[in-house]
């Protein structure tokens, strides 16, 4: 038997992540719930396992909670809204977001250095589509910008947090890794 | 090979005694120390020895003469850089080293990238509610074409006066600026007539509806119309991450 208390803040959350549509922070749940966070993790784990055979999910993504449709039924809901799938990174986009991502924060001179090609023209494009940003100014010659990326960018990815990227081995030669091979698994509790 | 004709300049100090061109020849050889070179005196000596015998040639050269030791003991004064740290690679080994590291550096960004590829596939399958009505409506009420209307009922009012200003220099950058500027002094927006002061030219008219449009690309402004045909006023936006659409369904 559930926890009355849990069952009630598990409802409340339910209805805040469909109005919202992008990622709730759990103190943003404690407040909207008005239940101690343990209360209002225990609710979120509760509706992840009630999720688990349905058509929406809910996801751990950039430091909150999400509910969306699950891919398997992507195309039914593409059948609905007619509309053509999102368009994907070009590959040279997502190289350049990768290097940003993991040695964030990053100069342009740097990243070029690195894909040994300019890049000035990828970034804006990432900077427009704000999976990137200014952070601030390398105290060196010419002040170049570093960038950093943003929260778009841990929703784009579906990704928790930074820490939550696939890991990289620095210099490592050829390895794959798990993320690559299939979906993310969004069971976590903490956000 | 000099000719010492009198009146010829000879310079005369504790390490050096003959004619300018020599010493000069020496000091690029390295053979004289320049630290310790008076050159000081031997210009005043020079002035001195010019106004006793003036030749036009003579103290074109001299002069000439003078300035190269002077670039030279500038040189030698100057504090020297230290040697780089490292060497740069020229052994064929480390060269190849480097490349390699390189490479590998590059050949892991591939691999997380094929990564990162895989999680956006997932992603790009997960549809999210829409928000209801965009909370801050960027153009609300407002068809391209009634900006383009304000804009050359604008432009005809610049037109008619006369004179035209001489362009200044006026750069969207900088009417971008004097518009967020303008925004941030007046917070509830300005009518869009305020936006183009009665005195300016048409370039700056232009240049200024230009920053307007860069500025909603931008999302930094809302333009607003309450009823058609009534009066567009601008807003400025807070700029706030998110919402950006690339994750929306």
């Amino acid at each position: 038997m559930t926890d009355p208390r849990i069952r009630e803040a598990a409802n409340a959350i339910e209805c805040v992540l469909l109005v919202s549509g992008e990622p709730v922070r759990l103190d943003q749940l404690v407040e909207a719930a008005q239940a101690p966070p343990e209360v209002v993790i225990a609710a979120t784990e509760l509706l992840q396992q009630e999720y688990a055979d349905r058509g929406l999910e809910i996801q751990a993504v950039a430091g909150g909670y999400q509910l969306g449709t699950r891919p398997a039924y992507a195309e039914a809901v593409r059948r609905y809204l007619g509309a053509a799938g999102r368009e994907p990174l070009s590959q040279a986009a997502l190289e350049t977001l990768a290097i940003v991502a993991y040695r964030q924060p990053i100069t342009r001179p740097e990243i070029e250095a690195l894909r040994g090609v300019r890049s000035e023209y990828i970034l804006e494009r990432l900077e427009e589509r704000r999976l990137i940003k200014a952070v601030g100014r390398k105290q060196t010659v010419g002040r170049p910008i570093l960038y950093g990326t943003t929260d778009a960018f841990l929703r784009y990815f579906g990704l928790r947090d930074l820490s939550d990227l696939p890991p990289i081995e620095a210099f490592g030669r050829g390895a794959p890794n798990a993320a690559a091979a299939g979906a993310p698994v969004n069971t976590s509790s903490e956000p | 090979m000099t000719n010492t004709r009198p009146g010829t300049f000879v310079v005369h100090t504790a390490t050096f005694e003959g004619p300018l061109d020599q010493l000069l020849r020496l000091a690029q050889q390295g053979q004289v120390d320049l630290q310790t070179l008076p050159l000081a005196d031997i210009a005043a000596d020079y002035l001195a020895h010019a106004r006793r015998d003036f030749d036009v040639d003579d103290v074109t050269e001299t002069i000439w003469m003078l300035a190269a030791l002077i670039e030279l003991k500038a040189r030698a004064l100057l504090p020297q850089p230290p040697p780089p740290e490292e060497p740069p690679v020229d052994d064929a080994s480390d060269l190849e080293e480097l490349l390699e590291e390189r490479l590998a550096a590059y050949r892991a960004f591939k691999d997380v990238a094929t990564a990162l590829r895989a999680l956006e596939a997932y992603q790009q399958r997960v549809f999210l509610r829409p928000p209801d009505e965009p909370d801050e409506p960027l153009l609300s009420g407002v068809a391209l074409t009634d900006l383009f209307r304000a804009f050359q009922e604008v432009l005809a009012r610049g037109r008619e006066r006369g004179a035209e200003i001489p362009p200044e220099g006026i750069t969207v950058a900088d009417r971008m600026a004097a518009v967020l500027a303008l925004l941030a002094a007046h917070p509830d927006g300005v009518p869009f007539d305020a936006l183009f002061p009665p005195e300016a030219s048409r370039l700056e008219i232009v240049v200024t509806f230009l920053a307007l449009l860069e500025l909603i690309r931008l999302l930094r402004v809302r333009v607003m119309q309450e009823a058609r045909f009534g009066t567009i006023r601008i807003h400025a936006r807070i700029p706030q991450e998110g919402r950006s659409g690339a994750e929306a369904g």
